[in-house]
């Protein structure tokens, strides 16, 4: 074994991200690390890379127990990552980013020449033809990609790890990768790929260990051992038979809460159609990159839409932001990046849920805190937030119940149309289920949801139509009889289909 | 400004330790000086020159709140006092008229540095410092080097009276320190401007504008640079273009000292004012033992940066989940 890994622990306030994890790793070959958001796979690659430091268990490289001080100290051990996010400086050139933890110097003075040999030799080891004096700000998605992976590939690794490598790449693109994958473990390198597209695991990972709420429920056993199935079963930690929620009779749709008619944007979406009747879920489904977030965005006026019509029950409207969205159509929208973009991660969470009543809550121009608290209270009941106490810091929550505190500033302003986007991810499973179970009650209590997601169990189980988004365009809409099996592959057939000119209406 | 429960949480706050240090040091300082610290004379001349380092940090405090910073306050703080000053003096006009004049002069420069911000997209540092420069001009161009004095007489007997034992300016900075922290805690508008310096991403997608909390920031900021400007007309009897010169230090080193986050979105009105009462303290300090000013700027420096070191420790301790650490031009991708 080159790496393993034994009893991982890592505690974060409130979660237990890993809690016992192991991983061993051979050399010459593709180990598949698979696992359900929140399952505690990035957490294990920041360790295995030095990002985090355990709170307890062991890492040992060659047979020898290592602690990493910092991401360049495993680098320097021989463990290279290309994590989720770009990790590029997007000024420097190609071949400063790829060798830039080690340039190489003279005198302090670094080499231009050397420089450029040693980038082109790494890209020339992933058949890469790319000018080594380009901007990385000049490249596309899936060429940076590929850059970082020269980057990890720069030093004298023997172990690289691939969190999600495939997620902004097309599947030519993807296929190349594997290829180089396949010719690094040729040469002895170990490959760690953690990945959510099944297909590809099975097709290029030899051994595999999945982990299930922080801990590993397999380890280490050749792939070819399981089928898709019990994989998945693995994961998932029951019979993953579809959640079936109470079943809901969507209102009478006379008007549509929100309607599109041929809308282009300025993010560059063409002719999308569609609208979501009160008390309808309509499912939005794409994967990243599909252009589903910006049509939101377009939307809620933060971009801006170029050609057709939006309606609001019936009247066009022009939105020309958040705050209009909201207290003129009562349109709310519960970011994918609740971190980012959903919280104010160092205020309390009474701040994050009234931060859009507010205004509603003054007396003579000062805001009560009593009416604040009893609103904090209320959605603390309804949504079953779990806090300390009601001025505990939002960013001290776990991940669940930081998006229902996302969700409920969204509750409490009484939104009638709410866009959630993505509103299970880095999710534990339960929670996960308790969250669709609310989704499907409040559009059973009459409210317009327009659900983006690129989880195809979770739009299965709760869209009552689904809209396929691709490139920014609508590529087709299906209702949903919820069958998962027949579903699933009817929207992956959709959205592998190639564009035909849109008809006439 | 909320009520807090007696708790062993207020322990651990940072205003309760200063408030602990503050009260040792004035202890140790009455000690040092035999009770020369209570006698009436010091102790109303102690907290009459309180109040501009008071309102001068609240001043930079409400600029921070949304990360962002004003190095104009010091010279706009000497460009309102002479303003006013001249109104009185060359204009005729009365001193109730001349202080308004005075806040609203300070005000409409602070909005002006919101507006430059906002609609050139330059960074808040940049453009007060280039504010700054000009104030400072302007500042000369109302009496060149000359010095106003013998204004109102009203003015000045208010800048030197007290009401119950405390100077009246003093008694007008903490007013002032109330309204900042009820606008903060309890206002709309206050609320939204934590929220703008929290998160601009979450403000914005939470219906916030912070365009308006920037503006708002600013012209704020400008208004208690007038407030302090009055101030410092009343107390001092004459005025020259050198007022403000030593303002600029002062206004971080309350707030930063007090606890209020660089980056924006959390402030302390309590812990401000606190750090200038400490700021204060080390001064008479200098002035009782015959110090060099050289000692007084070396010890608030180094207070500063040790409270900064505290914070981040603090923040290491309290084990929030680490961030990784991304490079500086790494680009995030949205779905």
């Amino acid at each position: 074994m080159i790496l393993s890994a034994s009893g991982l622990v890592k505690t974060f306030p409130g979660v237990r991200a890993l809690d016992g994890a192991s991983l061993s790793l051979a050399a010459g070959s593709v180990h598949a690390l698979l696992g359900e958001n929140g399952a505690g796979k990035s957490t294990l690659v920041k360790i295995l890379t030095g990002v985090y430091r355990p709170d307890g268990g062991t890492i040992e490289l060659d047979g020898k127990p290592v602690h990493f001080t910092g991401p360049l100290d495993a680098l320097r051990a021989g463990i290279g990552v290309v994590h989720q996010e770009r990790n590029l400086v997007t000024e420097f050139s190609v071949a400063e980013n790829i060798v830039l933890h080690h340039l190489p110097r003279r005198f302090g003075v670094v080499r231009r020449s050397r420089v450029r040999d040693e980038a082109r030799r790494c890209l020339d080891l992933l058949d890469l033809d790319l000018d080594p004096d380009a901007p990385v700000s000049t490249l596309s998605v899936a060429q940076a990609q590929l850059v970082e992976i020269a980057k990890a590939l720069s030093v004298d690794n023997r172990v690289l790890l691939l969190d999600e490598p495939t997620a902004s790449l097309t599947g030519d693109e993807a296929d190349r990768l594997y290829a180089i994958v396949r010719k690094l473990t040729g040469s002895g390198h170990a490959v760690v790929l953690v990945s959510h597209k099944l297909e590809e695991v099975f097709a290029v990972a030899d051994t595999v260990t999945v982990l299930r709420d922080g801990r590993s429920v397999a380890e280490g056993q050749p792939l070819s051992a399981y089928t898709r199935d019990e994989v998945v079963d693995l994961m998932v930690g029951r019979a993953h038979a579809a959640v079936s929620l109470a079943a809901r009779t969507p209102l009478s749709s006379d008007a549509a809460a929100l309607s599109l008619t041929d809308v282009a944007t300025s993010y560059g979406h063409a002719d999308v159609s569609f609208d979501v009747a009160p008390g309808e879920i309509y499912g939005l489904y794409g994967l990243v990159g599909a252009g589903r977030t910006e049509l939101a965005k377009a939307l809620l006026g933060l971009g801006s839409v170029t050609a057709g019509t939006v309606s609001v029950h019936g009247t066009p409207v022009r939105i020309s932001g958040v705050g209009e969205a909201l207290r003129r159509h009562r349109i709310g929208y519960v970011t994918e990046n609740r971190k980012e973009e959903g919280l104010f991660l160092e205020q309390p969470i009474t701040r994050n849920i009234g931060v859009t009543v507010w205004h509603r809550l003054t007396r003579l121009g000062l805001i009560r805190d009593r009416a604040e608290a009893s609103l904090v209270d209320d959605y603390r009941q309804r949504l079953g937030i779990r806090l300390a106490t009601p001025k505990q810091l939002a960013g001290q929550l776990s991940g669940g119940n930081q998006q229902k505190v996302s969700l409920a500033k969204w509750l409490a302003a009484d939104c009638g149309i709410l866009i959630v986007d993505e509103p299970t991810v880095g999710i534990d499973v339960r929670t996960k289920a308790a969250f669709h179970e609310l989704i499907a009650g409040l559009a059973g209590q009459g409210m317009a949801i327009l659900l983006i997601s690129s989880d195809l169990p979770e739009i299965v189980t709760l869209a009552d139509r689904i809209g396929v988004m691709a490139g920014f365009r609508l590529r087709g809409e299906l209702p949903n009889d919820g069958d998962y099996e027949r579903m699933s592959q009817s929207i992956i057939r959709l959205i592998h289909t190639p564009l035909i000119p849109a008809a006439p209406h | 400004m909320t009520a807090v429960a007696f708790s062993p949480r207020v322990f651990r706050t940072s205003e309760f330790t200063l408030g602990v240090v503050a009260f040792a040091g004035f202890v140790g300082l009455t000690i040092a000086t035999s009770g020369n610290m209570l006698s009436a004379g010091t102790l109303a001349a102690f907290f009459r020159f309180l109040a501009v380092p008071m309102v001068i940090g609240l001043a930079q405090m409400v600029v921070l709140a949304i990360g962002q910073m004003n190095l104009s306050v010091g010279v706009l703080t000497g460009f309102c006092a002479m303003a006013s000053a001249w109104l009185m003096i060359e204009a005729g006009l009365p001193a109730w008229l001349a202080v308004l004049a005075a806040l609203a002069l300070g005000a409409l420069v602070g909005l002006v540095n919101g507006l430059l911000v906002v609609f050139t997209r330059i960074n808040a540092f940049i453009v007060t410092l280039a504010t700054m420069t000009i104030i400072e001009g302007l500042r000369y161009g109302v009496h060149g080097p000359d010095t106003f004095q013998d204004y109102s007489p009203g003015l000045v007997r208010l800048g030197r009276a007290s009401i119950l034992g405390l100077p009246v300016v003093f008694v007008v900075a903490v007013v002032v320190a109330i309204g900042v922290g009820l606008f903060f805690a309890r206002t709309v508008a206050g609320r939204h401007l934590l929220a703008s310096g929290g998160s601009p991403f979450a403000a914005r997608l939470s219906g916030v504008s912070n365009d308006r909390s920037i503006l708002l920031a600013h012209a704020l900021s400008g208004l208690l640079a007038g407030v302090a400007a009055v101030l410092t007309v009343a107390l001092s009897g004459s005025v020259n273009a050198s007022i403000g010169d030593d303002l600029l230090l002062p206004s971080f080193a309350a707030p930063i000292i007090g606890g209020v986050a660089l980056a924006g979105g959390v402030v302390s009105v309590t812990g401000t004012c606190l750090a200038a009462f400490l700021v204060r303290l080390v001064d008479v300090a200098r002035a009782q033992f015959g110090i060099g000013q050289q000692w007084v700027d070396l010890i608030v420096g180094a207070v500063v940066l040790g409270v900064v070191l505290i914070g981040a420790v603090r923040g290491k301790l309290a084990s929030r989940p680490s961030r990784p650490a991304t490079s500086a031009g790494s680009s995030r991708r949205t779905s």
